[in-house]
């Protein structure tokens, strides 16, 4: 199985490319400029950044809305990835009034396939200024206290999305959760 | 699967005498655990083509330069020592700024090793850079958190070729090549230490007299808390250290008037640096740290403060 990294500048790219590897995966980091057609993969991960969704900086972006409408296979948006993913279906991205860094308590609300066989409250790791609330045809499958939609889900299409940083050492449960991702991507 | 050590060397040894070929490096070392590991390597796979540079920038670590001269010999490695502290010190007289600090170090560094390099007739330079090192650095989208001197205070137009086999790996992934390569323990789980060293660890210019505080105040930190880990009062953090703010405050010392420094003592928990929780210091180990900061630096300090901060928001170093 092959899944990309798509890099949107995280701190924490290269992070998502050793969970990756450390779960026997073929992956490799690649530029959020690179055009559909030359990716092959069974599924991409989105990576957060720096930019600011939530402000509209997203011209950098125009391909990876291609991959959301065109690529057809499973793809997970991380941070930044997740709220270019809620804005691109037409979510309300804006500057969170309670932003996080560092720990937080997540609150599961559907398991879903992400969040298969895990606890309903766990601690994650996050580092937002930004979100996304009110995703059209998304269900949200975890909250924490100051962020409504901390991961969500396409209620047809295999397209997912966090807030906070499965791919952190800090983040519980962190390596099930791409682990659960993968699984979506063999079917 | 998780990292496989034995593996990772196995690979990494030709791909460097690939690189170098018939030609000469030398490679910088800081007696931490990915410059020595890098040394090891790179001796391993090039022989007598490496030569290891140590430059004393005199923001080393107290007995650090004379424990490297110590390591050199244990391990059998080259190793050729520069005592540099007059050129670092009058190179950021009156520098405030941190990432001009940085990038004035990092910027030394290579100038020193370009000269070295010249002697020994190497095109090469190895360095123990990790993956925190580059990322932290910034690159196109990605933005500059701080410049590590090994990468964002590279000079512009420097002639010298990198070697960086650790350019891909965390700390915790590098301690398991050290152990594979048997290092001695003392450097497998030796705690990080920036490149640019006790000048980042004062918020502003740095000063010989300020040096000399932080690097008493750091003895004591590492001190108390390597004894409460022994004791068995906590578990030894991933990092721990004294920084020397720019600030003074008001005290009172015999009763009489005092107005010093203070310092802040930093303790985190992590696996490779890229996110960090402080660390529960036990209450009485904290009050001695504190009463013999203010007490043995009585001159300097009056204050002393503890930081709670995760990374992120902050980073592990105030600099």
């Amino acid at each position: 199985m092959r899944v990309l990294i798509v890099d949107l500048g995280s701190q924490w790219t290269h992070r998502i490319w050793r969970t990756l590897k450390y779960l026997e995966v073929d992956s490799e980091i690649i530029s959020c400029k690179t055009p559909l057609d030359k990716i092959d993969a069974d599924g991409l991960v989105l990576s957060g950044g720096a930019i600011r969704i939530g402000l509209g900086e997203i011209k950098e972006l125009k391909e990876v809305s291609n991959y959301i409408d065109n690529f057809g296979k499973p793809i997970l948006g991380i941070c930044a990835g997740h709220q270019f993913i809620g804005m691109h279906f037409g979510g309300k991205a804006q500057p969170s009034q309670k932003p996080e860094y560092g720990k937080v308590e997540l609150f599961i609300d559907h398991e879903d396939n992400l969040f298969r066989g895990l606890p309903k409250k766990f601690i994650v790791w996050a580092s937002h200024n930004d979100e996304v609330v009110d995703v059209p045809g998304f269900k949200v499958l975890a909250h924490s206290r100051d962020c409504s939609n901390h991961a969500m889900k396409h209620e047809k299409k295999s397209i997912y999305g966090c807030i906070f940083h499965p791919e952190v050492e800090h983040t519980e449960h962190g390596d099930r959760i791409y682990a659960n991702f993968l699984n979506v991507c063999k079917r | 699967m998780a990292f496989d050590a034995r593996r990772f060397m196995e690979e990494a040894i030709p791909v460097i005498r690939k690189k170098v070929g018939g030609s000469k490096a030398i490679c910088a070392v800081s007696g931490g655990v990915d410059s020595t590991v890098t040394a090891v390597l790179m001796s391993k796979a090039l022989g007598k083509n490496c030569v290891a540079v140590f430059v004393d920038t005199g923001f080393m670590r107290k007995g650090e330069p004379e424990s490297i001269r110590e390591l050199a010999e244990n391990i059998n490695m080259n190793l050729h020592f520069v005592d540099a502290r007059k050129k670092f010190y009058t190179a950021l007289r009156g520098v405030k700024n941190p990432e001009r600090k940085r990038k004035i170090i990092g910027n030394l560094f290579i100038r020193i090793f370009e000269k070295i390099a010249r002697e020994e007739k190497a095109t090469f330079l190895g360095q123990g850079t990790l993956a925190p090192d580059w990322i932290e650095s910034g690159s196109g989208m990605r933005a500059t958190i701080k410049s590590h001197h090994n990468v964002g205070g590279l000079p512009r137009g420097m002639k010298l070729k990198l070697v960086e086999p650790l350019r891909e790996l965390y700390k915790d992934e590098v301690r398991k090549v050290a152990k594979e390569l048997g290092l001695p323990d003392s450097i497998c789980n030796r705690q990080p230490f920036p490149g640019p060293g006790l000048a980042i660890r004062m918020v502003g210019e740095v000063t010989p007299e300020k040096v000399e505080i932080v690097k008493e105040a750091c003895v004591i930190v590492e001190e108390e808390l390597e004894s409460a880990a022994k004791r068995g009062e906590m578990e030894l953090p991933w990092q721990y250290f004294a920084v020397l703010l720019p600030s003074r405050t008001v005290g009172v010392l015999g009763d009489a008037r005092a107005y010093g420094y203070v310092i802040a003592v930093r303790a985190v928990y992590s696996v490779d640096g890229m996110t960090a929780n402080y660390a529960r210091i036990p209450d009485g180990v904290l009050e001695t740290i504190s009463n013999r900061i203010t007490r043995e630096l009585k001159q300097y300090v009056n204050r002393v403060v503890y930081d709670v901060t995760s990374k992120p928001p902050a980073c592990i170093e105030w600099e």
